[in-house]
């Protein structure tokens, strides 16, 4: 008799502890294990090396910006429990201007991305990040709160903004556009995942900066192809069919800058005249991004991809020009 | 154990309606907050209709221009939006209309006072609109929702905040916490129930020179928007075509603190409103516009409120007695400009009266037969107790006013009457002021090369102080404004050691926080600096100069127009006139002279040419010299401009 009515006791004490989650603190205290802080480059020209990120799996991927924070070989994650990681790039789609980085460990709670839900304008929101670095080992992230003050496609405003993302963001009552916030969770109050927090962007009409996330419903198919390694080089698997007469950055006319460095960005150093390369409109200076649909990282890994393409098929190439990505179709013979 | 189990129910009902009762109040929050957003959204929904797209097409400056956002006024179609975003020139501006389409709008006036321009869109549509929020209504702390029209024709971005202060720059605006910015500049400030407060735009308190319109706070969590209670009984006027100016009163009130002083008129000036209205110096107005006045400060807050051509109510008191009066502000004032005598006073001289010291050549006072040593007792009805007083008063009159003066020489006092002429900015001949005949008395305040540090500001600064510096003694203050790249303690102490000794004066030389450029925000530094010395060191409040060479000449004109309490003389040199900084009227009782300082076939000098003829016309005291090699003061030209700077207390 005691015993079930000590049950009974702690059971409904229970239920009134699980009431309260609909509390902010309650919410936060809820997204901020899913949180990560990610250090990498940074240091030259006041460029900061931080940014945030936040788990997605619980194989230890972590959903953050592609910037120039990602550019080198040391990635340290450190989780909200203040453990730190190396960080392991898995992929990234520069277009979306997103990256998911691994490490080693798993079973951490996470944002599951396809629960994500969508936020409209006027809904209140929460955008958690390591905005300013303010937050560090075990510190939480921060939190601000403030409500969707539009949603737009960024390519609204043509030449307005420095980004090769023209997908619809979220405009956010929040100011979120500081150091470090990129790579942050929007959420919705109760904490659900809504979107990504975006790199600082100044518009370059009106001279003020934007406050943006990107809703994670575009970012979903990116991540599933970088996750399940779609967009990985095919050259990097060693039992890849290769054909007999491949297509060659010679044959197609195109010239790259020195190889130089263990990892050299493939710029295109310029082009032979009259060439495929040209007549399809290819330009000195232009970055090759993708081979296929398939990451290309470096000259290296361009010529190895090169080499897994028969001269009869066709190459889409994408490249960057400035802040415009340019897809571009060599004929095969 | 009967008891124990009774005590075990009663603690799980307990526990029960612990459990119903914390439900209900979860659900209330939660339901609040649902209800707060979904109000917020009805809201935004209910007036984003009449929040308008205008997209701008070309325009004076080549910079690339954004769409900007506008509020509907009248169903026909006349929109406020915010002068800030419209620039001057524009080719053409097209807007939405209800149905989605574009139509051309043009600007049909101005607020200048409020930062607002009016625009008609040339349609057939009828536009919606939103109710007005009567002022009395609004409270600090309720909802406020920032509107815009910028990311997308389609719908509107908003920002959520809270009203902050309302009678704010000087009682134009209301302020909000949302963040507001060029993305909703000219958009509407909402309430919960969709009815507008006002219309977004930048404005600030202290228009340094105008050199700042107040957008650099946007996004700050200060933002403004101006009452539409306020702008509605206007609106005939400005659909008109008639533009809206700050009105204006003609009275210069008793320097200093404004938050303190009660508004006391010094001076009245000729053909005002003020003298219409028969205001008096020494009235001290204690009602404007139903409105009590107890300090200058809530003068200005209730006329920056009010536009030129209002007629409103003024009370004064004036000799124990009230007095009441009607004026309508002016727009413009016919310049004034200041009456001359010509001479200079003695400043050592501490009896009732002005020593004079220097007689001009040439001067009325020269013609009326005044001679150094004479004592000025008296001018017209009013005796005189010293010089700053008998300056004060003469800014009462004007240029070839008549005024009868009685001076002393040797013991006779005689009456004369003189035909007042214009204030020259000439550059004098003067012999040094002599020091007071009492030996000096003890000083322990730094001479030489002393830092200026401040708290809390990073700039650097240091001052001359003469090695022969006497607390007795009132002393001139240059303010040097280095020319970017162009900083040098040692050799500014060399030009100018000698000098400062020889005619009593300090120098003061902040630096850019960037010795290459200086920014117009820095003004407010500069200025603590020379409140650093004034309250350090025996500053003579009539010889105030800023003094600069190219883009420190720019930043001594920017300074001297804006710090107007302060600065008496502008010695710009190879710098022409900052082009924002617009010339502020003269003023009676705060003189202002500029000694603009040219380099032959500099690319600059045809501007510098036209400002000066533009503060002619305003009826400034302006000389100039033209030199011939670049840049390059002589040390005769910096003796002769010290002698200019000693005689800036010449009455």
């Amino acid at each position: 008799m005691h015993r079930l009515f000590l049950a009974l006791f702690f059971f409904l004490a229970g239920i009134i502890n699980l009431t309260q989650a609909a509390d902010f603190s309650v919410i936060s205290a809820g997204v901020q294990p899913k949180m990560v802080k990610v250090y990498g480059a940074g240091g030259l020209r006041g460029l900061e090396g931080y940014q945030s990120g936040f788990l997605i799996s619980d194989q230890g991927h972590i959903l953050t910006v592609w910037s120039y924070v990602l550019d080198t070989d040391y990635i340290t994650v450190t989780l909200d429990d203040g453990r730190k990681f190396e960080g392991e790039i898995v992929g990234a789609d520069p277009r979306l201007e997103v990256a998911v980085l691994k490490i080693d460990t798993d079973g951490l709670e996470h944002f599951k991305l396809g629960a994500s839900v969508g936020v409209k304008p006027g809904a209140r929101i929460l955008a958690f990040s390591n905005l300013f670095k303010i937050a560090t080992g075990d510190e939480p992230s921060s939190v601000l709160h403030g409500i969707v003050a539009a949603t737009t496609p960024l390519n609204a405003r043509r030449g307005a903004f420095k980004t090769t993302y023209k997908g619809t963001v979220h405009i956010l009552d929040a100011i979120t556009n500081n150091p470090g916030a990129a790579g942050g969770a929007l959420t919705t109050r109760n904490g659900e995942l809504a979107g990504l927090l975006g790199k600082e962007l100044r518009n370059s009409q009106n001279g003020t900066w934007l406050n943006y996330a990107v809703p994670i419903s575009e970012l979903i198919p990116a991540i599933e192809d970088i996750i399940a390694g779609r967009t990985r080089p095919r050259s990097f698997d060693e039992d890849v069919i290769r054909p007999d007469e491949p297509h060659t950055l010679k044959t197609l006319g195109i010239r790259m800058v020195p190889d130089v460095l263990a990892k050299t960005p493939p710029f295109v150093d310029s082009v032979a005249a009259s060439s495929e390369a040209e007549k399809q409109g290819i330009r000195p200076d232009d970055l090759i991004l993708y081979i296929n649909d398939r990451r290309v990282d470096s000259c290296a890994t361009l010529r190895s991809e090169l080499e897994l393409i028969d001269q009869i098929d066709n190459v889409i190439l994408v490249v960057q020009r400035g802040d415009e990505l340019v897809e571009i179709v060599l004929q095969g013979e | 154990m009967k008891s124990t189990i009774t005590i075990m129910y009663k603690l799980v009902a307990a526990l029960l309606g612990l459990l119903v009762l914390s439900n209900t109040f979860v659900n209330a929050q939660d339901d609040l907050l649902e209800r707060e957003e979904k109000a917020l959204q009805a809201a935004v929904m209910k007036a984003s209709p009449s929040v308008i797209q205008l997209e701008l097409v070309g325009g004076l400056e080549s910079q690339q221009l954004g769409p900007v956002s506008g509020l509907a006024v009248t169903t026909d179609g006349f929109i406020l939006a915010s002068a800030a975003m419209i620039p001057a020139n524009i080719t053409s501006i097209l807007a939405t209309t209800p149905s989605g389409k574009r139509a051309a709008a043009k600007v049909i006036s101005h607020d200048y006072s409020r930062n607002l321009v009016l625009l008609k869109v040339n349609t057939e549509e009828t536009y919606p609109l939103l109710e007005a929020i009567p002022k009395d209504e609004i409270i600090v702390g309720q909802w406020s929702i920032a509107l815009g029209r910028t990311f997308s024709k389609e719908f509107t971005n908003q920002s959520v905040g809270i009203i902050s202060a309302s009678n704010r720059v000087w009682g134009k605006a209301i302020q909000s916490d949302a963040k507001i910015s060029p993305a909703n500049y000219g958009g509407p400030l909402i309430d919960i129930h969709g009815r507008v407060f006002g219309v977004l735009t930048p404005l600030t308190p202290n228009p340094q020179g105008g050199q700042s319109d107040g957008s650099e706070w946007y996004d700050s969590g200060i933002g403004f928007a101006v009452p539409i209670a306020d702008i509605i009984p206007y609106l005939e006027k400005l659909k008109k075509g008639d533009s809206l100016y700050p009105g204006r009163l003609g009275i210069s009130l008793t320097s200093g603190n404004i938050y303190d002083l009660p508004a006391e008129v010094v001076a009245v000036q000729p053909k005002s409103p003020a003298r219409d209205a028969g205001l008096q110096k020494g009235d001290t107005i204690f009602e404007l516009a139903g409105k009590p006045v107890t300090r200058q400060s809530e003068l200005r807050h209730i006329l920056g409120a009010h536009y030129a051509g209002d007629t409103i109510n003024i009370k004064v008191t004036r000799d124990d007695e009230i007095v009441t009066a009607e004026l309508t502000l002016a727009q413009d004032l016919e310049p004034y400009e200041h009456p001359f005598l010509g001479i200079l006073p003695d400043r050592n001289y501490d009896q009732q009266g002005v020593l004079v010291r220097h007689v001009y050549p040439n001067s009325v006072a020269e013609q009326a037969g005044l001679k150094p040593g004479d004592i000025i007792s008296q001018l017209n009805e009013t005796p005189i107790k010293d010089h700053n007083q008998l300056r004060v008063e003469l800014a009462n009159f004007e240029p070839s006013d008549e005024v009868q003066l009685h001076y002393s020489r040797d013991g006779q006092i005689t009456p004369i009457n003189v035909l007042l002429s214009r204030i020259t900015s000439e550059l004098p001949v003067l012999q040094a002021h002599p020091l007071p005949v009492a030996p000096a008395p003890a000083n322990n305040l730094a001479t030489g090369l002393v830092e200026i540090k401040l708290p809390e500001e990073a700039n650097e600064c240091h001052a001359i102080i003469p090695t022969n510096y006497r607390t007795d003694v009132p002393h001139g203050l240059v303010v040097w404004l280095h020319a970017p790249g162009d900083v040098n303690d040692d050799i500014l102490k060399q030009q100018w050691a000698t000098l400062a000794a020889k005619y009593h004066l300090i120098v003061l030389a902040p630096k850019a926080a960037d010795d290459n450029r200086w920014q117009p925000t820095e003004i407010e530094f500069i200025r603590k600096t020379m409140d650093n010395i004034i309250n350090t060191y025996n500053i003579d409040r009539n010889r105030i100069v800023s003094f600069g060479r190219q883009a420190g000449g720019a930043m001594s004109l920017i300074l001297g127009f804006s710090q107007r309490d302060l600065v008496r003389g502008v010695i710009p040199v190879d710098a022409p006139f900052p082009l924002r900084a617009g010339i502020s009227p003269n003023d009676p009782a705060e003189r202002l002279a500029v000694h603009a300082i040219l380099v032959k076939g500099s690319p600059v000098s045809n501007a510098i040419g036209n400002a000066i003829k533009a503060l002619e016309a305003a009826k400034y005291p302006v000389s100039r010299t033209e030199l011939e090699s670049p840049g390059k003061i002589t040390d005769e030209l910096r003796e002769s401009l010290t002698q200019w700077i000693d005689s800036l207390d010449r009455i």
